[in-house]
């Protein structure tokens, strides 16, 4: 089969993981300075950490980037290593596979977070 | 000084193998070439490898010494751990003993638009850049097309076909970051998919090797931000 152009998908992947460490990288010492200033970590206290709305808000934003990111490493992964002539239906089921576990993943995330009251 | 050659020849049928070569030379000031051509006088004139300007700049005689990508002709043998072993460059085909099939290497050249693109009609002298301007282009034209860069990128190794590897990358951010170039939409529109520009992760093999110390991966990175800046 003639092999067709670029599918223009390269930049919003490459761009998208950059963001998402942006993400986390500020998420992460703002989440360590909120645990650290809330006492002494026992139960309570983690409970209580996640019981605003903004917590639960950003961690699933948190959560939500860093599936984002670990799918398109993933993908970079796949395409860069699973490039035989046959491959393509394999690599299209990975990419699908691991989409639906991590979507997963997010909407456990929300169970876990909004039950916190 | 002892020496590992791989060598194949394909009119023989046999598998490609390593041979070794003793050669009473003293490498005092000496380059790898300079051995190559005494070993191909004194002791194997079947040794086959391209040469051609001995100094450097043709970019002809691009081998693996040692494991890492040079130019023969301006490697020092001084200080190079024997057995010297000398390999053509890796993931190209070879065609004979050092002898790789650069097409596939040039085909990705060629894919980038190597040459200005201005469809004004010509001046009468010549189409002038300020100095500025004509800076931007310093560490991108001196590329020799030796292929050490591209056949030391992984990236190149996994998929040849798509990647279009350091050296075309740099060449077309050559004409991308020229003022007199007009089709830079063009060329970013090109580079914009998953495998010719993106499968570059940044590893910088390509900057280690470069017999002509330039910076692909830089290169790589302005296209990356021009693509972002277009973008939004």
């Amino acid at each position: 089969m003639r092999r067709v152009g670029g599918s223009h998908r390269g930049l919003d992947m490459w761009l998208l993981q950059r963001a998402s460490a942006v993400y986390m990288a500020l998420f992460l010492p703002v989440f360590l300075v909120c645990t650290l200033c809330s006492g002494p970590l026992d139960y309570a206290a983690w409970r209580g950490l996640f019981e605003a709305l903004a917590m639960k808000v950003a961690t699933f934003l948190f959560v939500a980037a860093m599936l984002a990111h670990a799918w398109i490493g993933l993908r970079e992964i796949f395409i860069d290593y699973l490039h035989c002539a046959r491959c393509t239906l394999l690599r299209l089921s990975l990419y699908f596979a691991f989409a639906v576990l991590y979507l997963a993943c997010l909407v456990w995330t929300v169970d876990i977070l909004w039950s916190v009251r | 000084m002892r020496f590992r050659i791989y060598r194949y020849d394909p009119e023989s049928g046999a598998a490609p193998f390593h041979q070794e070569y003793d050669l009473d030379y003293d490498p005092k000031g000496k380059k790898v070439l300079d051995a190559l051509i005494a070993i191909k006088d004194t002791l194997d004139e079947s040794l086959s490898f391209r040469r051609s300007c001995r100094e450097g700049v043709c970019g002809s005689d691009g081998v693996n010494v040692n494991g890492t990508n040079v130019l023969a002709c301006i490697t020092p043998l001084e200080g190079l751990k024997q057995p010297i072993e000398i390999r053509p460059l890796p993931r190209l085909g070879v065609i004979r003993d050092l002898i790789v099939d650069m097409a596939q290497f040039y085909q990705h050249y060629r894919a980038v638009k190597p040459y200005l693109i201005n469809l004004d009609p010509e001046p009468e002298n010549e189409r002038l850049q300020s100095p500025q301007e004509r800076a931007e282009l310093d560490g991108l034209w001196e590329c020799i097309l030796c292929g050490c860069c591209t056949t030391s990128c992984p990236s190149f190794w996994w998929n040849p076909d798509k990647f279009l590897g350091p050296a075309a990358l740099l060449q077309g951010y050559r004409f991308i970051a020229d003022t007199r170039d007009q089709s830079t939409n063009e060329r970013l529109d090109f580079l914009e998919d998953p495998y010719r520009l993106f499968r570059c992760h940044g590893i910088m093999n390509c900057v280690e090797v470069c017999p002509k110390g330039l910076n692909p991966t830089a290169a790589i990175g302005k296209i990356k931000s021009l693509l972002v800046k277009r973008a939004l």
